[in-house]
Formats: C-alpha cells, structure tokens, sequence
C-alpha cells in the first residue's frame, strides 16, 4: 500500500506540472531528510477510506517560480496571493489522486488546503515521503495516513 | 500572456470564451499585482469581480451544453467543478462586499483562480477535446 500510494502521488505530481507548468523532467525518490531555510507547508486532509493528511512542502524558490510561470508575471516575495495559488495546485495534485485511487476502488475526499507548520511527531499506520525535483525547483510530500477502521 | 495556443480545444465558440476569460484574468492579475494603492486598483477590480460572475455562468452553460450536444461521459463530473467554482466567486462576492481587509482577499481569489483557471482548460476541458477526437464528433475544428 506505501509503494501504491507513493507512485500515486508522484504521478499525479507528474501529471499537473506537465499540464500546468509545461514540466516533464521530473525525478523523484524516497526521502527522510528534507529541510529547506523557508518553505510554504499545505496540508490537505483526507477523510474515507485512508483518513490522514498529505503535507506538500515547497520551499518558497519553486513556489515565487511555479506562479510565475503560470502567470507570466514577477513575483519576488512569498505573499498571500502565491500562498493561495500554490494551495490551489496541492488541491488540484490530490483531486487527481482520489480519482486514481477510485479506480482501485479506495474512496476518499479531501478537505479543503490549510497552510499549516509541518509536525513530524504524529503516528500514522501508512507513512512515505516523496522528495521531487523539477526544473523550477524541489518539493516534498509527506504521505501521512491510516486505514478506516 | 497567460493564455498558450496549447490550451485551444478545436471548438470555435469554447474557444473564443475560454481567450476572453484569460484576457480578463490577465488584465485582473496586473492590476491586482500592480504597486499602486489600493484606491487606484478598487475599480478595475470591482469590474471584474462582477464580469466573472457574469461571464463565468454564462461560459460555463455553453459549455456544457457543448459537452451534451456531443455525449461527453464526464459531463456531470465537469459540471460539478463548474457548480463549485461558481460557488466559489458568488462567496467571494458576498465576502468582499462585508471585509475590512478587501485587497486581502482580492489576493487570495487572484492566486486561486489563476491555478485553477489554468488546469480547468490545460487538464479538465482538454479531456473534452480528447473525447471528440476520439469519438469523431463533426464540428470539431481539429
């Protein structure tokens, strides 16, 4: 389930920056270790049959660079507009994983994304990180969930 | 430019709203983003926070009526997300009319439209154009 989840995420990764930003050279690998001076850290929660949260963190370099892109125009601060753009595009990365996982019969929804500050001492029963590295920059997202009981 | 020749589905009249919808976002952006005060950007801003109620329901039904006309097998998921964003800018709308911090949530609703306008046509709507050349839908100028 962690390898399924993890291949998931990293497509759907995949998917949106190649539609949204033009970006197909992405890799991605498994981390444990992933620290940057400052980043932005969304949280989207997720409730039905896997119940947890998936943290997306971008550190604030590929976050000013992601909105750039899609707008065409400079931005040279992390702000509340970024803020919100950047939530918009984790919300967009997890809709796209609910519906694989619909394919494989796993049935979830997900909450609405909240800027949060990442807690690495919560217990989960499923648990993986994916660093991704593109052109415009790294992120990480932290996969953080548990089975319905 | 925010809008990419990339994002053109072969369908005149979705088309042509769809450039129109990126214009006035464009125009949006720049005043939203600009270094002016907010006195200075309150207008455009009121204009274009009613033209996208306006133009948004209106883009949205022909559209959908499109997606009808040829048998798309997504139309009801699609037009759940155009349901949810128009919720979105009505509760904007009603937000900003009662906020003491209005440049504030003009910047919140600038982020998330541009994301969400951008894969809406770039992912969701592409999906349309996929079917109808799949399908062989006449009309489809591709």
């Amino acid at each position: 389930m962690v390898d399924k989840l993890y291949k998931v995420f990293v497509d759907a990764t995949h998917n949106v920056f190649n539609l949204m930003l033009n970006i197909s050279d992405i890799s991605d690998s498994p981390t444990e270790d992933f620290k940057f001076d400052e980043e932005i850290d969304i949280a989207i929660g997720i409730v039905g049959d896997l119940q947890g949260d998936v943290i997306y963190r971008f550190p604030s370099s590929t976050s000013l660079n992601m909105v750039q892109l899609m707008s065409g125009m400079q931005f040279d601060a992390v702000d509340v507009f970024v803020t919100s753009a950047i939530s918009e595009i984790a919300n967009i990365i997890s809709g796209n994983v609910l519906n694989a996982l619909s394919d494989s019969n796993v049935v979830c929804d997900i909450l609405p994304p909240v800027q949060c500050k990442f807690d690495d001492n919560k217990e989960f029963e499923i648990r993986t990180s994916c660093y991704i590295s593109t052109t415009i920059g790294d992120i990480c997202l932290e996969i953080r969930l548990n089975r319905a009981s | 430019m925010l809008w990419k020749d990339q994002y053109e589905l072969g369908v005149p009249v979705i088309d042509a709203q769809h450039k129109e919808l990126f214009r006035r976002v464009e125009s949006f952006l720049q005043v939203l983003r600009s270094k002016d005060g907010w006195e200075a950007k309150v207008s455009k801003l009121n204009e274009t926070l009613e033209f996208m109620k306006r133009y948004v329901v209106e883009h949205f039904r022909d559209e959908e009526q499109y997606q009808l006309s040829i048998n798309y097998p997504g139309y009801e998921a699609h037009k759940q997300l155009h349901t949810g964003m128009v919720e979105y800018v009505l509760e904007v709308s009603k937000q900003y009319e009662q906020a003491d911090d209005k440049e504030q949530l003009m910047q919140q609703f600038g982020g998330r439209l541009l994301a969400w306008l951008i894969n809406h046509v770039a992912a969701e709507d592409q999906r349309i154009a996929d079917y109808a050349i799949k399908s062989g839908v006449n009309g489809n100028g591709r």
